[in-house]
């Protein structure tokens, strides 16, 4: 019996074989996925449009209030929201849905989800939208032009907006919605009292690090949250090579981050450093401890500033003040910090008018300051428009900055004073596999205590086989 | 012999399940099949409109790749170690559970307890137990803030602490957590399924053996075992075809990394392998990765029921 | 005479003592080795109660805490109207209870016909659907995806349910159980002139009680776990399910999660399986003690 089950079984599978033969042969449709702006701009007709994100409970009040405001403009333009979990959960079903074309108009996105997208064409692009000069008018009689004015892309932070064209071929398929960055938390309270100076570059951070080693033996002075953006950082502002959109995808083994590697991996066996992984937790845990092992600066997600605040005393006060600065660069002249957050993009659809009808929602919301201004404080991300700083609600959010009770507006102040400094790595399918790639290379690469160059090279060329496996 | 009216009486009882079973079952498979044959086969790009070459391509990748035997070594060392630790444990307890009269129901509740929980919650309660946090071990400047509960307890005993699941870690350390935590989410199902084989089994029995004096050790291995057989086999094919399905717990513990940080990808299985190849949107390789899961299963399961064959007493 | 009778007697008694004292620690034994795993297997429910009831900075301690310095069940409150917990039972009850009514129905017919009909094809076809458990059902996710879509059954109670009703292992496992009942009992059911039908609801069924309630129990928490298909076909407000529900009220755009709350929802919603639970285990008893056939 058992043997006629097999039997039968591969029988089946040949014959499914030669049906996937068949399946196979499907007719070539359009490739492009470029968007074109149909004559005469929005119609005005009634379309609806779905837009997925991750935001919590408070972020979709607030979201709720300003999706009241575009329906004064655009009532026919119904907006339904979805919450889908993380940024994984979301790049999952969108990928899932895409398959059966049941993609929504527009979604949070990161630019490897963008890649990944794209692979099926279905990501709209923007630049006509951007360029166009159709007039639409609004339900209260006002009109706007369809696409963007100079002004408007000139208050957008650069390195923001740049974003959206980091897939090789030059055209717009994002737009930012709201970002954060890394930055150095460090202990102002004991910098101050033992005349530690903010390190503004690598070689001043080691240094930094020995006095505090010195003063404090059983402390861990630095503790570095993302490995992965740590290498990606330290190529961009060597100028090193990491990736490319185009051609050969995977270009990071070189010797210049070898060096880097090597650097780091003396100075955590000196006892300088740890990291998330290394650690086994965020390493704010570290950073806002008292007693025992502690670190004295923290580089970590700028959104994550209260993370980084001690757990106040019972009146009221913190035990010590918290410091917010740059991170550590190679060229303080030419600063380089990592661009994260939330950027939205655009799908196809079968009626250019939902794309447009998108469209017209997404400019509102990335355009609008009062909605960046009230988004950004709700959430802790940064307002990707420098105008914002003008918002009279925003700019009072940001003048009452401290290292304690407002150590979020402190925060996002240090993000929109280094705007010049934003860099986005490019993205193509694959990148995500990269940069997981570096971030466990880096961390392998630490902790090695004998033949460390041997294990160094190895490591790179391991990394690299990963990443061409994967693609 | 086959009566023509239990025969339709048969398809007639099976309609409703065959039904259902060829339109989410087969079909899926069947489509799994099909993905698996087309070179490089991708969701996304078939959207596109892409074409696929025919042939055995997603195969040879799968099997060339050099984590695959890593893959494959672990899952089985995870089955072949947690089937029969977490069988005969359960053995134990189900048999214990069924002696005893005071407070065997109170017991029996708890040990049914881990079905009603949320594995997230769990995974990340295993972890806690086992993380050490701090830096640098095995160096001189060895720092730990907290070396987790499992550690704390050697300690107490006079033992030296174990670096379980962080840097550093022996691979030998990792499969013995994976264990602990594998073997302590499959107990509650085979003690449920032993205990209601057991409190099947006549009495008569057991009173027989009193009358004769028959040794406890006697009565478990001549008709505890025997009678409870049915259900053993159930419980260890079920865990095989499980224990080769074994991914989430291991992210559960090591999260997305499938390994201790210096070893990313060491403790990876073969789902864990198609999971990978599902996110990077290649789907041919991972229906290719299933099918030779699914044949290794097939051998196993096969294998399985040749044993229980000789040995199962219906 | 009596002598030697006394003798005898006493060498009895110290066997039945040794005896004794043996049953006594065999006894001890096994308590000691039952209490001993329930305590294992407890912990971790000790820790997300704990959890539960910790504050956040608390939770985020290095050097975890035992038992929460402050204990906070204002967790629970936030956690209830945070997840807007009443909506999402009720769905999830829904779907939980006709898809495991339905399922039964369909597991009962289908075993009995493997269990008991002669029918050809009938071993061969068991294989099959045994093989088909092997298959790791990511994969079927992406067809079945395509398929629903098509039949247009996107955010509906029936894309919940109907997918999933036929389990291959439920009925393996009641398969098994109706083999165990003696065929002799069938036999003579057919000669009296019971129809399949009766013979299958008035013998097999309260025979087999104890299986379709572990049946009931799994199938229920399938329904109340279930993650990855519910996200995909049905996230409304109108059909989502509990723990869709909770992971979308607990991901906050930071990434960073109020843990406490989080573990005060995940309690809150394993509280009406363990209810459940509790309340069946008493029919498991009863099923177990009514199943005693004379052999």
């Amino acid at each position: 019996m058992k043997k006629r089950t097999v039997a039968i079984m591969l029988l089946a599978t040949m014959l499914l074989g030669m049906l996937a033969a068949c399946g196979g042969k499907k007719n070539p449709e359009n490739q492009a996925g470029n968007f074109t702006v149909p004559e005469g701009g929005y119609d005005g007709s009634a379309v609806e449009i779905t837009f997925y994100n991750t935001m919590g409970s408070n972020l979709s009040t607030v979201l709720d209030a300003y999706i009241a405001e575009f329906n004064k403009l655009y009532p026919n333009i119904k907006v339904n929201y979805t919450s889908v979990g993380s940024y994984d959960d979301c790049r999952d079903q969108i990928a899932t849905e895409i398959t059966v074309g049941n993609q929504p108009n527009v979604a949070y996105c990161y630019p490897d989800h963008v890649a990944l997208y794209n692979m099926a064409h279905v990501v709209a692009t923007l630049d006509d939208l951007i360029s166009s000069k159709e007039t639409v008018t609004r339900a209260d009689g006002t009109t706007e032009t369809l696409g963007l004015t100079d002004e408007q892309i000139a208050d957008f932070i650069e390195g923001y907006y740049n974003e959206g064209k980091q897939f090789g071929d030059g055209l717009m398929y994002s737009m930012p919605f709201s970002k954060s960055t890394e930055v150095l938390y460090y202990n102002k309270t004991f910098f101050d009292a033992n005349n530690i100076s903010v390190p503004t570059t690598w070689d001043e951070l080691e240094a930094v690090c020995a006095q505090i080693k010195a003063i404090d033996p059983n402390s861990i002075p630095l503790g570095y949250d993302s490995e992965a953006n740590w290498f990606i950082t330290m190529t961009e502002q060597y100028g090193s090579p990491y990736t490319s959109a185009t051609g050969d995808h995977y270009l990071f083994d070189n010797d210049q981050n070898k060096e880097f590697v090597k650097k780091f991996n003396e100075w955590y066996n000196k006892g300088y450093l740890t990291t998330q992984t290394l650690y086994g937790a965020y390493t704010s845990g570290l950073f806002t401890s008292l007693t025992g092992v502690r670190s004295y600066m923290s580089i970590g997600s700028s959104a994550g500033a209260t993370h980084q605040r001690p757990a106040a005393n019972a009146d009221g006060t913190y035990p010590f003040e918290v410091g917010i600065a740059t991170i550590p660069q190679v060229d303080p002249s030419k600063p380089k910090v990592i661009s994260q957050g939330p950027s939205v993009c655009i799908f196809q659809k079968s009626n250019p008018q939902e794309v447009i009808a998108s469209w017209l929602f997404v400019k509102f919301l990335t355009t609008n300051v009062d909605f960046q201004a009230e988004f950004g404080m709700a959430s802790g991300y940064v307002p990707v428009l420098k105008s914002v700083a003008e918002n009279e609600a925003y700019a009072n959010f940001i003048n009452s900055a401290d290292g304690g009770n407002f150590v979020a507006a402190l925060s996002a102040k240090v993000c929109l004073e280094q705007e010049e400094a934003y860099y986005t790595s490019p993205a193509f399918n694959g990148s995500s596999e990269a940069r997981s790639q570096v971030g466990s290379l880096l961390t392998k690469c630490l902790v090695l205590t004998s033949d460390v160059d041997a294990q160094i090279d190895a490591a790179f060329a391991d990394a690299i086989a990963e990443c061409e496996y994967a693609s | 012999m086959v009566d023509s009216k239990q025969q339709w009486k048969a398809w007639l009882y099976l309609a409703p399940a065959i039904v259902l079973l060829l339109v989410f079952t087969v079909w899926p498979i069947i489509n799994t099949v099909r993905m698996s044959l087309l070179e490089n086969y991708s969701g996304l790009q078939a959207t596109a409109g892409a074409q696929f070459q025919f042939g055995l391509g997603n195969f040879l990748k799968v099997v060339r790749y050099r984590q695959f035997t890593q893959c494959l070594k672990n899952t089985c060392i995870l089955c072949f170690l947690t089937v029969p630790i977490s069988t005969i444990l359960a053995l134990l307890i189900a048999v214990a559970l069924n002696s005893i009269k005071f407070l065997q129901k109170g017991l029996q509740t708890i040990f049914f307890l881990p079905y009603v929980t949320n594995s997230i919650a769990i995974g990340m309660v295993f972890a806690a137990m086992f993380n050490i946090v701090g830096s640098f071990y095995g160096t001189e400047n060895e720092l730990i803030v907290t070396a987790g509960i499992i550690n704390n307890v050697i300690e107490f005993f006079g033992g030296t602490h174990i670096n379980w699941i962080n840097y550093g870690s022996s691979y030998a350390a990792n499969i013995f957590v994976m264990v602990v935590y594998i073997v302590w989410n499959a107990l509650p199902f085979k003690i449920l399924v032993l205990l209601g084989g057991l409190q099947g089994i006549n009495k008569q029995y057991y009173e027989a053996a009193k009358v004769d004096g028959t040794p406890r050790r006697r009565v478990f291995t001549k008709i505890t075992v025997p009678l409870l057989s049915p259900m053993l086999a159930y419980v260890v094919i079920t865990g095989f075809i499980g224990g080769f399905k074994e991914y989430t717990s291991i992210v559960g513990i090591f999260g997305e990394t499938m390994g201790p940080p210096d070893a990313a990808k060491r403790l990876n299985t073969m789902v864990g392998f198609i999971y990978d190849s599902l996110s990077s949107n290649s789907q041919g390789r991972a229906s290719a990765a299933a099918l030779i899961l699914f044949a290794i299963i097939l051998v196993v399961t096969l294998i399985n029921n040749q044993v229980s064959k000789k040995r199962v007493h219906y | 005479m009596s002598d030697t009778i006394t003798m005898k007697e006493k060498n009895i008694q110290q066997v039945s003592a040794a005896q004794k004292t043996m049953q006594i620690l065999v006894k001890f034994f096994t308590y000691a080795f039952l209490i001993l795993m329930a305590l294992i297997v407890l912990f971790p429910f000790y820790w997300m109660i704990i959890s539960s009831l910790k504050t956040l900075a608390e939770y985020r301690l290095n050097v975890p805490t035992f038992f929460p310095q402050q204990i906070m069940f204002s967790n629970y409150a936030e956690a209830f109207t945070t997840a807007s917990l009443g909506q999402l039972f009720y769905n999830t009850m829904i779907v939980g209870v006709v898809s495991t009514l339905l399922s039964l129905v369909i597991t009962v017919l289908s075993a009995f016909a493997f269990a008991r009909l002669e029918f050809k094809g009938r071993d061969t076809m068991f294989g099959l659907l045994l093989a088909t458990m092997m298959i790791p059902g990511e994969l079927f996710t992406i067809t079945n995806y395509a398929t629903v879509t098509q039949l247009g059954w996107m955010n509906t109670y029936r894309v919940l349910i109907i997918p999933f009703l036929v389990s291959v292992f439920y009925i393996y496992l009641l398969r098994q159980n109706f083999m165990q009942i003696p065929n002799e009992l069938y036999l003579a059911a057919k000669v009296d002139g019971t129809s399949d039908l009766k013979y299958l609801w008035k013998v097999m069924v309260p025979l087999s009680l104890p299986t379709l309630i572990s049946i009931t129990i799994l199938k229920m928490m399938g329904s109340w776990n279930s993650y990855i298909w519910p996200r995909l076909v049905a996230n409304d407000e109108a059909h989502r399910m509990i723990t869709n529900g909770l992971r979308n009220a607990f991901t906050e755009t930071s990434g960073d999660v109020n843990y406490p709350v989080q573990m005060a929802a995940v309690a809150l919603v394993s509280a009406p399986l363990f209810l459940v639970f509790v309340f069946l285990r008493k029919y498991i008893m009863a099923g177990v003690s009514r199943s005693g056939i004379k052999g």
